[in-house]
């Protein structure tokens, strides 16, 4: 049998006194395209970056394709293509130095780096400027370039920290289509994202990080199923949510499922009467 | 007069900077920082009084025997003091970032303002301003009537260095920060180096032929002298002493000259800055239709792996990229040609390198070895963000480390190679016995300075930016434990060549440098075997520490 390709075990991590993730258990099986969603400071960070050894859990396990990550961390980041939060660029090296730099770093030969490194920038529309140092890069461009040196080697799985945040729609267009050929080839994706309709398109399978606990998980259907039970069992709750249920016919947005599944309401209007 | 809102700001920024420091000593390595921090402006501190009271003795006695205008000596060594230390060494200095104000609307009154509150915040400018109040107080001692007029001097003299200061700063950072500027400096460096050389032969021919004809020539550029800030703040000076109190007051007025010159060209920089410079080397795009690229092949470094030589090809762009790293590190050069040129000469007393000119390669070296700790003991520093790419590739940090460590063994390879040929040019071929001495003791200090660098950069390490000048300054720790290293292989060195002479082999001390060599390489192994551990232990500070905006 196949092993996960993400399994994590009552994965904990603590800040001192805070506890910013709490028993997570993962599970994601090779193939899927994984969203991991989770309001402001829910634990989505924290837990990428557990996942991808930026981070030492407090306690628990991660097991990426059935290996060990603390035991064997160099054979699991040889399979795993990372963008973190920061987007780890070297600031002062062009696109195309960074690239070959990084393809290098992941084993690669010269002679193959460089030439992936040409495939990638022209891929990401990222030719027109050659000389350009990266910290001259614009937001976009630097997400891009990012994306491009984390998929340089050729990953089975590739962790994605909001990879659709300050790119514009040409960029996100280029970068989704990049990702859904990666699927299709059989890699696994797990990418955290505010924008709830990019995930609700691109992922077959989400979890839901809500105060550090993983409170859902599952495929988008099995996710909806149980949001509308749910719903339809606490009609005539007065405490559950006050969000309204679906029309007859009509499915629950994913937005609509993760406000019931973390509690929320929209807050009601307020207003600040010194604001112009 | 700042507006109610400037002055706003300005306690908006003092309050800000302070909760910055309060919030730094949340955790070990902010305290360590503080009390490492605390030790250096003690030792800054003693140094300037240490000193100022010498400035002090000094300037009593040049007043009290009537050679007023010889107060220049002082004051020539205070400017260059004040104005070659912050750029000599970038280690210790800082010229903050205020760009970040730039999204408040802050005036541009406010802003210069901040600026020169942030250029006094500088050892440099602590230890000078004490040795000027000493150098007030000996002329008071002297002459109690020069005093009110010493201390209005002196402080247009202070203004004039602060403003200089600044102003080097602020325009040698616009040169270093475009590649043709850079390329433009360099060369007119190397030129004023062989221009110089041509200068010793001709001064010889002088010498040789016509020694008083030289002299007078020579006598002729003192006027010049006097028109320089130094001298015209010590002929203010003399001239209030002889009564020539007109004159005084000619002298101060061009010293208030220069004072507005400097602010004014400072003023164009800051100016600038205000509007939102930008000093990137951004390339413009390519125009027209879309030109296939083809991107090179990385650099093909022999007998190492594929990230050893991409890590390698890397630090080195960083570093050819960096002009104030590139301007440091050309300093053991103009140190020895400093020693050479400027400290020797008629009517001066020769300095102890012409006398034993077989110390220079050995001191070139040593300084050479010290201006390296920049890039030693902080190696992370100027990764910034891009840290994370080494924590989430397939690489080991021994092999990080091993690779940054290449580069580093390059660099002081080069420099010592550097100081080889400019010892040779300046101070004539250095015999063998001290070659080999000199390469044994830096076979020695390096792997000193490597583990110790190696471990350091892990446990504290500080995001520094290789672009602007007087932003390379590492933490206070690493400040700190980088001068206890040096003094410390330093004094080994020192006792071992002592003892050398003694015996009167210096080859002795070649053989103890090796033994050191090899105990100092061992310690290295040592540490480099523990890094990978250290490495995953401190991800979280490294990462946070050099991901900092």
């Amino acid at each position: 049998m196949e092993p996960c390709a993400i399994l994590t075990e009552n994965l904990t991590r603590r800040f001192g006194d805070l506890v910013a993730v709490q028993d997570v258990n993962l599970q994601v099986a090779p193939g899927q395209f994984f969203g991991f969603l989770g309001p402001n400071g829910a634990g989505k960070s924290t837990t990428i970056k557990m996942l991808t050894g930026l981070l030492a859990p407090s306690s628990g396990s991660i097991r990426i394709m059935g290996l060990d990550l603390v035991a064997d961390p160099v054979e699991v980041k040889r399979n795993i293509g990372v963008v973190p939060e920061g987007m780890a660029l070297f600031a002062r090296l062009t696109g195309a130095e960074y690239l070959n730099f990084a393809g290098r770093m992941y084993g690669l030969d010269r002679h193959t780096a460089a030439q992936r490194a040409t495939e990638l920038l022209e891929f990401m529309q990222l030719t027109d400027q050659p000389k350009a140092l990266i910290t001259d890069y614009s937001h976009g461009m630097q997400k891009k370039l990012a994306m491009a040196a984390a998929v340089i080697h050729g990953p089975k799985i590739l962790f994605l920290d909001e990879p659709f945040e300050g790119v514009d729609a040409i960029a996100s267009g280029t970068l989704k289509t990049m990702l859904q050929r990666m699927i299709a080839r059989g890699a696994t994706i797990f990418l955290t994202s505010h924008v709830l309709e990019i995930v609700e398109r691109l992922c077959s399978h989400v979890a839901i990080i809500h105060r550090g606990r993983l409170v859902a998980q599952g495929s988008l259907e099995e996710l909806r199923a149980g949001v509308e039970a749910q719903a339809a069992a606490s009609l005539h709750d007065p405490a559950a949510s006050d969000l309204p249920l679906p029309k007859p016919g009509e499915k629950l947005t994913l937005e609509e499922m993760f406000l019931r599944i973390v509690g929320g309401s929209r807050e009601p209007e307020r207003e600040l009467s010194w604001l112009g | 007069m700042l507006s109610q809102e400037s002055r706003g700001q300005l306690a908006a920024i003092a309050y800000i900077r302070w909760r910055l420091a309060a919030n730094s000593v949340r955790n070990l390595q902010g305290r360590l920082e503080l009390i490492s921090k605390i030790f250096m402006a003690f030792g800054a501190v003693m140094g300037g009084f240490g000193l100022g009271v010498c400035v002090t003795a000094a300037s009593w006695y040049i007043v009290s025997r009537g050679n007023v205008e010889l107060l220049a000596i002082i004051l020539w060594i205070t400017f260059l003091f004040w104005q070659l230390v912050p750029v000599m060494a970038t280690a210790f200095s800082q010229n903050a970032d205020t760009s970040s104000l730039l999204r408040f609307p802050v005036s541009y009154r406010s802003f210069f303002l901040i600026q020169m509150i942030y250029g006094l915040v500088d050892l440099a400018t602590a230890m000078c301003s004490i040795w000027l109040v000493g150098a007030t107080i000996g002329v008071g001692i002297a002459a109690p009537r020069l005093m009110p007029w010493a201390a209005i001097v002196f402080l247009a003299f202070a203004l004039m260095n602060i403003l200089l200061g600044r102003m080097i700063f602020a325009w040698v950072e616009r040169w270093l920060a475009k590649r043709r500027t850079r390329e433009i400096m360099g060369v007119l460096f190397f030129l004023f180096i062989i221009s110089f050389q041509m200068i010793n032969p001709m001064i010889a021919r002088f010498a040789g032929h016509s020694q008083p004809g030289m002299f007078r020539s020579i006598e002729s550029l003192l006027p010049l002298e006097r028109l320089t800030p130094p001298g015209l703040a010590a002929s203010a000076l003399a001239l209030a002493a002889s009564g020539d109190l007109l004159k005084a007051a000619g002298a101060f007025a061009l010293l208030l000259v220069y004072v507005a010159a400097i602010f004014w060209l400072l003023n164009l920089r800051v100016h600038k800055q205000y509007l939102g410079e930008n000093l990137s080397e951004g390339a413009a795009r390519v125009a027209g239709p879309k030109s296939k690229l083809a991107v090179p092949e990385g650099w093909d470094v022999p007998h190492v792996s594929g990230p050893v030589a991409a890590i390698f090809e890397k630090e080195l762009r960083y570093l050819g990229r960096s002009g104030p790293m590139l301007f440091t590190l050309v300093m053991p050069v103009v140190i020895l040609f400093i020693f050479r040129f400027a400290l020797t000469g008629a009517g001066k007393r020769e300095n102890f390198m012409v006398h034993a000119p077989e110390f220079a390669f050995p001191v070139g070296a040593a300084y050479a070895l010290l201006l390296t700790v920049n890039l030693v003991y902080n190696s992370f520093g100027p990764e910034g963000m891009g840290v994370q790419f080494y924590f989430a590739s397939p690489v080991r940090f021994r092999e990080i480390l091993i690779a940054k460590n290449f580069v580093q063994g390059t660099v002081i390879a080069l420099e010592i190679f550097a100081v080889w040929i400019a010892a040779s040019l300046f101070f004539g071929t250095p015999p063998l016995a001290v070659v080999c001495a000199t390469l044994a003791g830096v076979l020695y200090g390096a792997p000193v300075n490597l583990a110790l660098g190696n471990f350091l950069s892990l446990y504290a390490p500080k995001k520094i930016d290789f672009a602007t000048l007087g932003r390379q300054r590492a933490s206070g720790l690493t400040a700190l434990a980088s001068i206890g290293a040096t003094v410390a292989v330093m004094g080994v060195a020192a006792v071992t060549v002592l003892v050398a002479r003694l015996l009167g082999s210096l080859w002795f001390a070649t053989g103890a440098f090796l033994v050191f060599a090899a105990i100092a390489w061992g310690a290295y192994v040592l540490v480099l075997q523990r890094v990978d551990g250290i490495a995953l232990d401190r991800r979280e500070n490294l990462i946070s520490e050099l991901s900092r905006a």
